[in-house]
């Protein structure tokens, strides 16, 4: 059983350090929700742990089994199982859905004989996804992310996610923008595919996607530091109350 | 025979060129006339534009013009280079043709494919016309001047009224193997009435010892109701000085599509114009390059719309790795008359590395109402965020890379009409990424390749509704 260990994490952005000594460790099945008032950090928190070039940093550790990772480049951070889903999924004119998520297919599939994925497995296990996921053919002729609604780039995030079957995801709001049936679809993907072999970290600000994926721990970053954590009631608890309650209280539980 | 001086520009050269070719004395003259403009001219002629000449500055003198002498072997000089299975092929080696062969279709459809010539003494008075109304005028531009006065190779192509040949490619070869002496040619392409023609040349180089000059003059006219598709690809080796002046004078409505890939050669200055004489001609054009190391490229178009109901589109497109740089200087001019036309000019440019430089210099000249003419340029670092997102999903920093400027140039490409051209841009340009020379291959080997993901072909959607910068 895999883990993701993150060790007293302090990260800078231009200068600004943003991340103020976080502490998390995600074993393969598990789902962790991390929610925080806006500007807390939590998306710094996945740029910094995918390798992100503007997200320095400063000191402590992030694992993957043990072995420290934050050396990497974030080509080496996804073959070694991690995955982020984009809150802001970037446009990439000219480049089909196609050729790109067979791209990343093979660069993480490669087998250790430097054998890629053959283009009909590669078929196969997208026509799986997309059926799995509910997603038309034709989006496979588009390009990356460009002119897809809010609810089709969510979409195409967790069938990447789906494809490139990581050890660790970061969903960084896949439900927000969302209407109603949009978040049910993706929600219920996340769910098909979440399992004993996949730790998820789900950033969010609202409890109704963690209907569809109950979260074994709830966490609550403020001002770049983990300052709560507890069950699924403590996302209860924040969707009624917010977070007020937390300035006062420093360095709580886990 | 002694050897002329390297880079002797003279009377004497030209009559000797015009000698041992045994031209008659009106085309003396015109090569006579030539080389007096080539002498007078400036580098530019538009003060627009006389601070970038430095981009394709070079010392003519260290290259020398003969008429050529050698005798091309066509299996040893093109060996590793053709299948056998060609057909409808020009071969030319250096300055020589070597090799014509057509099929059946197209030796029976009345098409007249001849070197230059041959042209000459066989129809004397239709090639004499065509060079008192030179498309490519020597007083328009230095390196045309240039060639008009020192060629020493070209082809004829000649379609007869009502010849439809536009579903047979028609592929010409240039290939440079050590040439002794600068190849200076012309490509006179004369479709007449209601005919069609696709016309492909491609520029290699197998092996050369020494820095040399190809200089190609390519004319087109299309005459009333004609299609005329005519692209190049440009893979010749660092050791290249290319320049090229293409012209195409467009007659009522008839329909040309140009394109351009360069992706080789030290220095390459371009001038491509497009002159919309007839009412209803419709014009569009390609140019897409690629280049690294220090290379150099100096482009420059202009459509220019002398009829009404004319409509016209011009898309450059240009990745830019290393020290290299690229201008392109773009104008649209529409005449008085030229009511009801529609114009649109676009130079776009990524820039891979620091030391890497683009400019564009897109200009209007609209001397009438009722018309449209857009122009468009950008100059872009590529995008880190990109590159960090697909880097996020596996790709190496170099896969990522290369997938942006794929996908940069797609939307060019997949515009270009003739297939042979969008494939095989595709598939060179991706191999030069990977620092492979390579070379059109057969269709059907090409189509293995490239054809194995769904590609979304959106040619034909219209440029004119999505861009307004100007609308009178
Ligand atoms: N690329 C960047 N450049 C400059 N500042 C940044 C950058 N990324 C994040 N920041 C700053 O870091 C702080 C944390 O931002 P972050 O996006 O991590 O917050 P968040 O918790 O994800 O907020 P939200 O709930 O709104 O998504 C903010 O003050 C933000 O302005
Ligand atoms: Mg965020």
């Amino acid at each position: 059983m895999a883990t993701l260990e993150i060790k007293d994490l302090h990260a800078q952005v231009e200068g600004r350090e943003i991340l103020k000594g976080v502490n998390l460790a995600i074993k393969q099945g598990e789902v962790h929700a991390l929610m925080g008032p806006n500007g807390s950090g939590k998306s710094t928190l996945a740029y910094t742990l995918l390798g992100h070039p503007k997200y320095k940093v400063t000191s402590g550790d992030i694992l993957i089994d043990g072995q420290s990772i934050v050396a990497f480049p974030p080509d080496k951070r996804a073959k070694s199982g991690l995955f982020l889903a984009f809150q802001y999924p970037v446009t990439v004119p000219g480049v089909t859905m196609f050729s790109f998520l067979r791209a990343a297919y093979n660069s993480v599939h490669t087998d250790e004989k430097n054998q890629p994925p053959t283009l009909f497995e590669f078929r196969d296990a997208m026509n799986e996804k997309m059926k799995l996921l509910g997603v038309d053919e034709s989006f496979m002729n588009r390009y990356l992310n460009e002119g897809f609604s809010g609810g089709e780039k969510k979409r195409a995030e967790i069938l990447q996610l789906a494809l490139l079957k990581p050890k660790f995801a970061v969903l960084d709001e896949t439900d927000s923008g969302l209407d109603i049936d949009a978040l049910k679809t993706v929600a219920e993907g996340v769910s098909k595919i979440a399992g004993a072999d996949l730790g998820v970290l789900i950033i969010t600000h609202y409890q109704r996607i963690l209907k569809y994926i109950k979260p074994t721990y709830v966490h609550v970053l403020y001002d770049g530091k983990i300052t709560a954590s507890g069950g699924e009631d403590l996302s209860l608890k924040l969707e009624k109350e917010g977070y007020g309650w937390l300035k006062e209280q420093t360095g709580v539980v886990t | 025979m002694a050897l002329q001086p390297v880079g002797a520009f003279t009377e004497e050269k030209v009559h000797a060129l015009s000698s041992a070719f045994r031209e008659p004395d009106w085309l003396t003259s015109f090569r006579l006339q030539s080389l007096k403009d080539f002498r007078s001219l400036p580098l530019e002629i538009s003060p627009l534009y006389t601070k970038y000449t430095g981009i394709s500055n070079f010392d003519p003198t260290r290259f020398s013009v003969d008429a050529p002498t050698e005798k091309v072997d066509l299996r040893s000089h093109y060996e590793g280079y053709l299948t056998g299975k060609e057909t409808n092929v020009i071969l030319q080696g250096n300055s020589t043709t070597i090799h014509v062969d057509l099929d059946e279709t197209l030796s029976k459809s009345g098409l007249e494919v001849l070197n230059i010539h041959e042209a000459i003494a066989k129809e004397e008075d239709l090639l004499r016309s065509l060079f008192q109304d030179k498309l490519v005028k020597s007083s328009g531009e230095k390196y045309a001047a240039f060639n008009n006065a020192f060629f020493n190779a070209g082809t004829f192509i000649h379609v007869p009224r009502g010849v439809e040949l536009k579903k047979h490619p028609l592929r010409k070869l240039l290939l440079i193997k050590n040439p002794g002496t600068s190849v200076v040619e012309q490509t006179i392409i004369y479709v007449e009435e209601s005919s069609s023609l696709n016309f492909l040349e491609e520029l290699y180089t197998s092996a050369s010892d020494a820095p040399y000059l190809v200089s190609s003059v390519v004319e087109v006219r299309a005459h009333a109701s004609s299609h005329v598709d005519a692209s190049s690809l440009q893979l010749m080796d660092d050791r290249a000085t290319y320049l090229v002046n293409k012209e195409v004078a467009a007659a009522n409505d008839s329909h040309v599509n140009i394109t351009s890939i360069l992706l080789g050669s030290q220095i390459t200055r371009s001038r491509l114009n497009f002159d919309l004489n007839g009412r209803g001609a419709n014009t569009e054009g390609f140019e897409v390059f690629f280049c690294d190391g220090s290379q150099r490229f100096d482009l420059e178009s202009n459509l220019l719309h002398n009829s009404p109901d004319t409509t016209a589109a011009l898309h450059a497109r240009g990745v830019l790795k290393q020290e290299s740089q690229s201008i392109f200087k773009g104008m649209i001019k529409i005449a008085h008359n030229a009511k009801n036309s529609s114009s649109y000019l676009a130079h776009h440019a990524m820039l891979l590395d620091k030391g890497a430089r683009s400019d564009g210099i897109p200009g209007l000249d609209i001397e009438t109402n009722e018309v449209k003419a857009t122009h468009s340029a950008s100059v872009a670092q590529v995008d880190e965020e990109q590159v960090f997102y697909l880097m996020a999903r596996g790709l190496s920093p170099d896969e990522a890379k290369k997938m942006i400027v794929i996908g940069f140039f797609e939307p060019v490409l997949s515009r270009i009409p003739v297939e042979m051209a969008r494939e095989g841009a595709k598939f060179i340009i991706e191999g030069k990424w990977y620092g492979e020379r390579r070379r059109l291959i057969d269709r059907e080997s090409l189509m293995a390749i490239t054809g194995e993901a769904p590609v979304e072909v959106k040619h034909g959607s219209d440029v004119f509704e999505r861009h307004y910068k100007y609308r009178a």
